[in-house]
């Protein structure tokens, strides 16, 4: 008996792979279906610029699902920690073109000063994460309702203060020289930029990777997002948790501003707004809570996005909806969501 | 007849009590005064800037009302309740605008394409999010709104893109139309649409407290308080949280055919934005949540303060001339909605007439543990 029921939860297991492997060729092969249309070198190019854009909306997107998933705390105000971000950036950068880091700058001092923005967006984002958890977002922990209210409120406090410290309008950001033009490989056009952005998207992914799979912190934080309570009987201070968490999320979704600003060379005070409904397309196509699924969507938005938008510009935005339309008809709860 | 010989349920008495007092409670005659207010306003206050604030009072009070039942009634949360509205407004607008010449059976036409379009986008969106957890729904209607957004934004053989539409009413609805003086006031396509939109508000409003009084209204508030109990007693919740859905959109949209009426222009900005949606949320949290007439306070609260808000910079000006800062302070006046936001959100979570009742309800307690 113990025997046949083992072969059998074999035999079933050997299907169910089967079937994963299916489903992974299918999920890949159909990243390459625009070739149908797309002639092969274009293909590459918008696959850069989506794989760039994809890891760009991850900055944004992995904190957010994050503090949703450890906090569940749905934060509306992460639009507003981006474009801060991205304003910080704009504003170091203008420094730095003073002293010549910017316009006409070596390799090194193209990369210091790309550095530095990303640092003080780091800085910046983080003090109004831990603010802003302190304040308000402390308050409203149970209540969705709340949260979203409270968030944002905050998020349109954010960013008219914004508005007044900077300007309203449009502004354009001047990338350091380094960062300029692009490199042609095989006819591939590749912008710089676009590499730098995947190298740094790749980096963070590493680092939250590393934090959450190899560190003490991590343990807390990924069984704090298992159950709550059994972390506060084993001694730890979830609150504490929950206010580092917090910071670490507005920190990346700062950085995810500045590196957007310089990778679309100009910023407006709207453009939190219009990154939050990539996050959170992407945070529920993933599952909430997943770094991994955020990451995966991430990436399928960013692809999308640009194959979509050089065949059918208007429906770009559209199409992402329609994916995670169809992934939650598959799996109610994104990828890599619990049920 | 076997009723007469049982016990009343307690619905029953409450039913009873209810139609007893229907002419005698004081609600009534405040709804009353409020009616003839908005009847009398326009002729004895003959101010365009106080009709306008009094129409986007009535029409708004709709659509929050419409998303209290949604919100506060059966408890999902909805950020694509605005998005309804503005299909509602573009379908007016492009109606008109697309058949050249306007004709008075337009203003029909636009109402059952609104009442279609977003009855058919509700139920949609509902089966797609509703079936998971709340906050799935939540983001779901935001990405939502956002899509109608950019659909608004973008498709410019449609809808014009962010320019917007304007287009004229048409036979007594229009502006240019005069004809002579009513009760001492000029009688012209501008009063005549305001009476219209006052009518028409009326009605769904009253459409609404039908609804929430109704057998249905109540098993959603019990879907709202405790989904699996109600589920336990034998209710479809599932079913129950799409009609709700789908009928308060379908009356925002048509709230939305009235505001196009009324401002006769339209763009994405200022019937499909989330700034409006906000808007809407502030007011049924104003007025307190599971309410309905508290929003017809908190659209008032709202439209008031943003027909006058923006005076804030004059007066500024005219206080600190020198402090620049203070002056673009005052600029921003949407930053001083975010603050209430959170105050309200902080000291103030039951609204206006959630505390009022709360108070009603404490005093009664009070008086009836004196009798004893």
């Amino acid at each position: 008996m113990t025997t046949q029921t083992a072969t059998a939860g074999l035999q079933e297991h050997g299907g169910m792979d089967t079937k994963k492997l299916g489903v992974w060729i299918a999920s890949v092969g159909i990243w390459f279906l625009p070739l149908l249309w797309i002639d092969p070198t274009t293909y590459a190019v918008l696959t850069v610029a989506g794989l760039a854009m994809g890891m760009l909306i991850f900055l944004t997107a992995s904190g957010l699902t994050l503090i949703f998933g450890l906090m569940d705390v749905l934060n509306l105000a992460h639009g507003a920690f981006f474009v801060w971000g991205a304003y910080v950036g704009f504003s170091i950068l203008n420094g730095l073109q003073q002293i010549g880091w910017v316009e006409g700058a070596g390799a090194a001092q193209s990369i210091g000063s790309v550095v530095l923005c990303l640092l003080a967006a780091l800085v910046v984002g983080g003090l109004m994460g831990i603010v802003l958890e302190k304040m308000l977002v402390r308050l409203t922990y149970g209540s969705h309702l709340k949260q979203i209210l409270i968030t944002m409120g905050a998020s349109l406090i954010l960013v008219e203060i914004l508005k007044v410290v900077w300007s309203p309008n449009d502004e354009v950001v001047t990338v350091p020289q380094a960062f300029q033009g692009s490199w042609i490989v095989m006819d591939v056009i590749i912008t710089k930029f676009r590499v730098a952005a995947i190298v740094v998207g790749a980096l963070v992914l590493a680092g939250i990777q590393l934090v959450m799979m190899r560190t003490k912190l991590g343990i807390i934080v990924r069984a704090g997002v298992e159950n709550k309570e059994v972390v506060e009987t084993l001694g730890y201070n979830i609150r504490r948790v929950f206010t580092g968490v917090f910071c670490a999320g507005a920190a990346l979704a700062a950085v995810g501003g500045t590196m957007w600003s310089i990778f679309k060379e100009q910023i407006h005070p709207a453009m939190g707004e219009e990154n939050l409904i990539f996050a959170l397309i992407v945070v529920i196509i993933g599952g909430m809570g997943s770094v991994t699924g955020s990451f995966l969507g991430a990436i399928m938005v960013g692809l999308a996005y640009n194959y979509v938008a050089y065949t059918l510009p208007p429906l770009a935005l559209g199409a992402n909806i329609m994916i995670m339309a169809v992934i939650l008809l598959i799996r109610p709860t994104g990828l890599m969501g619990k049920e | 007849m076997e009723n007469k010989t049982m016990q009343p349920t307690p619905v029953q008495i409450e039913r009873e009590n209810l139609h007893r007092v229907r002419f005698t409670r004081p609600a009534l005659w405040v709804q009353l005064v409020l009616v003839a207010c908005l009847i009398a306003g326009p002729l004895v206050v003959p101010s365009f800037r106080a009709m306008d604030v009094m129409t986007k009072v009535m029409i708004f009070a709709v659509v929050a009302a419409s998303y209290d039942l949604i919100l506060g009634y059966t408890g999902i949360l909805s950020l694509a309740h605005v998005t309804f509205f503005g299909i509602g407004a573009y379908s007016m607008a492009l109606v008109v605008f697309h058949s050249g010449q306007a004709a008075w059976y337009h203003i029909f036409v636009a109402m059952a394409l609104a009442v279609g379009i977003s009855g058919i986008l509700a139920v949609a969106l509902a089966f797609f999010s509703l079936r998971v957890k709340a906050i799935f729904f939540t983001m779901m209607s935001l990405a939502f709104a956002e899509f109608v957004f950019i659909l608004g934004d973008q498709w410019h053989d449609l809808t014009m893109g962010e320019d917007g539409v304007s287009f004229s009413l048409p036979g007594i609805f229009s502006v240019n139309w005069s004809d002579g003086t009513f009760l001492g006031a000029t009688l012209n396509g501008r009063l005549v649409t305001y009476y219209f939109i006052l009518a028409a508000s009326v009605i769904l409003f009253i459409g609404l407290v039908r609804f929430v009084r109704s057998p249905v209204g109540r098993v959603l508030k019990s879907v709202r308080d405790n989904e699996q109990r109600s589920t336990a007693l034998g209710y479809k919740t599932f079913h129950y949280k799409v009609l709700s859905n789908v009928f308060g959109s379908v009356v925002a949209s048509l709230a939305g055919v009235l505001f196009a009426m009324w401002l006769g222009y339209v763009n994405p900005t200022s019937v499909l934005g989330i700034p409006v949606m906000l808007n809407v949320l502030l007011m049924v949290i104003i007025g307190g949540m599971g309410t309905l007439y508290g929003s017809i306070m908190g659209a008032a609260f709202i439209q008031v303060a943003e027909a006058w808000l923006p005076d804030l910079q004059k007066l500024a000006v005219l206080l600190l001339p020198t402090v620049e800062v203070a002056q673009r302070l005052a600029e921003r006046w949407i930053l001083y909605f975010g603050i209430l936001f959170i105050l309200v959100v902080i000291f103030f979570p039951k609204g206006l007439v959630g505390t009022a009742r709360d108070m009603i309800a404490r005093r009664k307690l009070r008086l009836a543990q004196r009798d004893h």
